[in-house]
This record gives structure tokens, sequence and C-alpha cells, in this order.
């Protein structure tokens, strides 16, 4: 299988905290990838550093042979369209119509008076409708965001992403503000959009048994580095333990948020 | 439950300060009242103000409020006409020195915000360019532009507008500063530029904030607009200071109560426009 993501001992420090410590990692197209690890352990700046919404420290990013570390302007952008980007906040503009954020996965290609004034083709219009469509929000679409439910918004975030005709989808935490139910529906958005579509999926996510339903393979990590790596077997309880302590591991298993369950039940 | 006074006693000696304030802090109120009732009655003394004067004052000014009846209607079409005139003129004036203090001031607001200009220094300078300006009272602005440009609305629009740009700058930075990260992280993970994060989304949060700002600021430069027109710049304001100087108080009443119900109908416009525009994301764009 080729190797398309490869991350090549990246770092990135904040001050005093290395929160991602010499990182590698290689992904290969359409995986399904999920991340684990408690609170502060890096998957979001891992997440981040990949989009480059945070410069990295040290170390390589490279997609398909290419650095993207040294990428500047335009190429920069153009990489981040490529990567598209979900998070748990969704970070929709709330004030805008559902239409017009889905719109925005498109401006990467746009010009400056176009974008002022927010003017998009018919075209674009209408594969945003259809992106929509693929979550059943087309009746929503010229509703303020902002009016949504969480579950929602977060979809609208996907169909955003997904305009931007992306090769990998970045999703840091995208359930971790949803119900069960919402859950459910984002997780299988993104599994179709694995499955369908082809795009390789890097997700984050604070719930173990979501990572062992959906994932082909799970990374863990633990202060910044990498600490497990392999399929949901492998997980066994003793590397649950390791990432995320031993006092965390009874109330972990109480505490998630179960989309398995769900998913089994619908 | 009883407290004797032994108990009392017992209580002064574990914490005195919840009985009585220390002496220092004892003489440093007896001053400061001291201070304030003499600063009082010295600038009543000074302003000669007598109960006999204010006494003969009242007897005047139930003269001259006795001139709003009967009330003075205007009867020729000619002088209808130059009253609706001078609303008008004020309105103009007001909507005119708004719109152009907010033009100038929109670009200015963004080099002020924090998150949006990053050298401190240079936004610090920026910043105190608008308080400098906003020292300036629109009154005075206007007698100033009046002896450039002389009589009429130009000197009155351009010191509403010019006062407008320090106000403008300044609460269009805050409502800038008031924004969400979150969605400019959202358009950047997509790709957009610096311009295109600002346009999609920051300037969604504030452009109700500041359409709101707008109208609340131009309802409050129609009645600044009267005073100018006072001084001599244009507008109603204008007309009422020539029927005060001709002695036609009768006249005066009756455009003093058409101001008021102007400035009125203009308030309850505006607030009815801001309600609408409020969560709605047709202002937002
Ligand atoms: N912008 C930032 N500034 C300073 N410290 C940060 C920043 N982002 C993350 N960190 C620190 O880096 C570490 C890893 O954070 P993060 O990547 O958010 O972890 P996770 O997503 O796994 O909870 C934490 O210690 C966090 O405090
Ligand atoms: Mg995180």
């Amino acid at each position: 299988m080729p190797s398309t993501l490869a991350l090549t001992s990246l770092s990135r420090h904040f001050g005093e905290t290395c929160a991602v410590d010499s990182v590698s990692l290689s992904i290969e197209t359409g995986q399904f990838v999920g991340v684990i690890g408690r609170s502060g352990a890096g998957k979001s700046t891992l997440l981040r550093l990949i989009n480059r919404l945070v410069d990295p420290s040290s170390g390589i990013i490279s997609f398909e042979g290419r650095d993207i570390t040294a990428l500047k302007g335009k190429a920069l952008r153009e990489w981040r369209r490529d990567c598209a980007m979900i998070f748990q906040q969704f970070n929709l503009v709330e004030r805008l119509d559902v239409l017009t954020n889905v719109l925005i996965g498109r401006i990467a290609d746009h010009g400056f008076f176009s974008s002022m004034a927010m003017h998009f083709s018919d075209e674009e219009r209408a594969m945003a409708i259809q992106a929509l469509d693929r979550f059943g929000l087309v009746p929503q679409a010229l509703q303020r965001a902002g009016t949504l439910s969480g579950g929602q918004q977060q979809r609208v975030a996907i169909a955003k992403a997904l305009v931007q005709n992306p090769k990998i989808m970045l999703a840091d935490e995208p359930i971790a503000s949803l119900d069960p139910m919402n859950a459910t529906l984002v997780m299988d958005g993104l599994k179709s959009i694995n499955k369908d579509d082809g795009i390789t999926v890097l997700v984050n996510l604070h719930t173990l048994d979501t990572a062992r339903a959906y994932c082909d393979r799970i990374v863990a990590m633990r202060d910044g580095q990498i600490f497990f790596d392999g399929i949901a077997a492998q997980l066994t309880d003793d590397v649950v333990r390791d990432i995320y302590g031993i006092a965390g591991l009874e109330s972990f298993n109480e505490a998630v948020t179960s989309t398995q369950k769900f998913a089994v039940s619908i | 439950m009883s407290i004797s006074d032994e108990d009392i006693r017992a209580a002064k000696d574990r914490i005195p300060l919840a009985f009585r304030d220390p002496p220092a802090v004892l003489w440093r109120k007896r001053l400061l009242w001291l201070a304030f009732i003499t600063l009082f009655a010295w600038t009543i003394y000074d302003f000669d103000i007598t109960p006999e004067r204010i006494w003969t004052g009242l007897g005047r000014l139930g003269r001259v409020l006795s001139f709003m009846f009967p009330p003075y209607i205007w009867k020729s079409w000619a002088e209808i006409a130059e009253i609706l005139n001078g609303l008008g003129e004020t309105l103009a004036m007001a909507f005119l020195g708004t719109v152009l203090g907010a033009i100038v001031a929109y670009p200015l607001s963004f080099l002020g915000a924090k998150n949006i200009n990053r050298l401190s220094f240079f936004r610090h300078g920026i910043r105190r360019s608008y308080d400098i300006i906003r020292a300036f009272e629109t009154l005075i602005l206007a007698l100033i532009f009046i002896r450039a440009f002389g009589l009429g609305p130009l000197p009155g629009v351009l010191a509403i507008a010019v006062s407008e740009v320090g106000t403008f700058a300044k609460l269009f930075s805050e409502a800038l500063e008031n924004t969400s990260e979150k969605p400019v992280d959202g358009v950047r993970s997509s790709g957009g530029s610096r311009m295109q994060q600002i346009r999609f989304a920051i300037s969604p949060q504030v452009n109700p904030v500041i359409l709101s700002i707008l109208l609340y600021n131009f309802e409050s430069n129609v009645r600044s607009g009267t005073i100018l027109g006072i001084v001599g710049a244009g507008g109603i304001g204008f007309l009422l200071s020539d029927r005060i100087s001709a002695y036609r108080w009768n006249e005066a009443w009756s455009i003093i109560f058409l101001i008021i119900a102007m400035v009125y109908v203009i308030d309850w416009l505006s607030g009815l426009i801001r309600a609408r525009l409020i969560g709605k994301s047709e202002g937002a764009r």
C-alpha cells in the first residue's frame, strides 16, 4: 500500500511543554485511523500540526512524497483545503446560514473580490446542497447555523469538509460534545466518507469503544509520544491501563458515551 | 441567646476593628466629608446662588412657558416648508455625518483590534488617536468648521463625521475584540486567507453589532444636530435660535415640540429596526 501521509520526528513545544514529542507515523490512503489518549496527551496538537494550523518546532510532514512543512501562502492554503478538518466545537460561523457555512469549504479557490462579496457559483451551490443532502440537512440549508443542534452543526461541518474535495479528513474529538445518537450519526458519516469516497480519516477520540467500533487502526498517545500503534484487537486491558493510567480505567469504562451500544441497538 | 457586657468586652478585645474604625481611617473620613461640604458650599457662594435669584428666575420661566399657549400654528405653506426643510436638513446632517464617520472608522477599527492587528505599539498608537479625536466635543468641532467652511449644514456634517470617527473606531474595535476565534479556525482550516478569515468568520460576528451602533448613534446625532444648528451649522436648530433671538417664543415652542416629536419617532423606528436585525443572518453578511 502506498504510504501517503508521513510524519517524521515531528515535535511541537509550547514554552516548557512538549505537546508533540518526535512523533513518527505513516498513514496509508483509505485508512480509518483513531487517535486515543488522555486529555493533554497532544492529540489536538498533532491534528493541528498536520493541517498546519500550528507550525512544527521540528520534524517533517510529507504527503505523497511532497514536503508539507515548508509550504507557504497559496500552496499552504491549498494543502489545508486538501486535508479538511472538523472540530469538537464545530467552529461554524453561527451567524451565517448553513449553506454559506458549507460554501466556506470552497474559498481556498476564490479570489479577493468574490470572497469579499461572498459570491459563489451555481455549481458550487449545487455541490453544497448535495453534500448537505447526504446528511439529511437540506431543509435546514437557509437557516442560521447557530440555531441548529450540536449534532446537526457537526454534520454541517462534515458537509463543508466534503465540498473541499479533501484527500484526508482530520477530526478532533468530533463527538465529544454530542449525545450518543448524534455521535453515532457523525461517526457513521465519517465512516461513509472513508468507505464510499475513499478519503483517509484521522480522528481523535475520547471513547475507547468508539475507536474499537470504527477504526481500522488505533494510535495511542501519551505525553506527546506514540505509545501504541495497532489494530483494535491488540489493544488489551494492560495497554489501555497504561494509556489512561490505572486510576482512570474504572471510571473510564463507565464514563464513556457509548456509540457502539447505540449502533447495535439501531 | 443573650449577650452580657462581659461578652461585648471579650469580643471587642478579640476584633477591635469590628466595632470602631482605627483613628487614621476615622480622620480620613471626617476630612473627606469636610472637603466635600466645603466645595459644595463654596461653589454655591461663588456663583451667587441665592433663593431670591431662584425665585425671580422661576417667575420669568413661567412667562416663557406661558408662550406655549395657545400653540403657534404655521399657516402659510411657505412657513411650513421652511420648518419642514429645517427638520429634513437636521436629519440629513445626522445621516451624512454618521455614514461618513462610519466609512472612515471601519478600516481604522481593524487596526485598533487586538485580535487583528498584532503589532502592539502600532495598535496602541491607533487607539490613542481615537481618544484624541474623541476628546474634541462635536460642538467645538462645529465652531471650528463654521469658521473654516462658513455657516450652513456642511460644517455640521463634518463636525458629526469627525467626532464619530473616534467613537465608532473605538466601539467597532471593541466589537471586533469580542468575537470568537473558533469560526476563524474553521475558515482557516478550509484554506481561507487572512482576508477571507476576516470576511467570513469575523465580520458576520461584528456586522449586526456595528449596524446597531450605527442606528443608535444616528439617533443621538439627530439630537446633537439640532444643537449644532443653534451655533449656525444649519438645520432646525438654526431656525430655533433665530426665533428665540427675535423673541418669537410662541413659535420657538412649536419648533421645540416638533424636534422632540422627531427625536421620539427616530428613536422608536431605530429601536424597531435594531430588534429586527438581531438574530437575522441577512444582517450578518
Ligand atoms: N496553544 C497552546 N499554547 C500553550 N500550550 C498548549 C497549546 N496547545 C496545547 N498546549 C499544551 O499542549 C499539551 C497537549 O495539548 P493538546 O494537544 O490539546 O492535548 P489533547 O488534545 O490530547 O487533550 C497540553 O499540555 C496543552 O496544555
Ligand atoms: Mg484535544
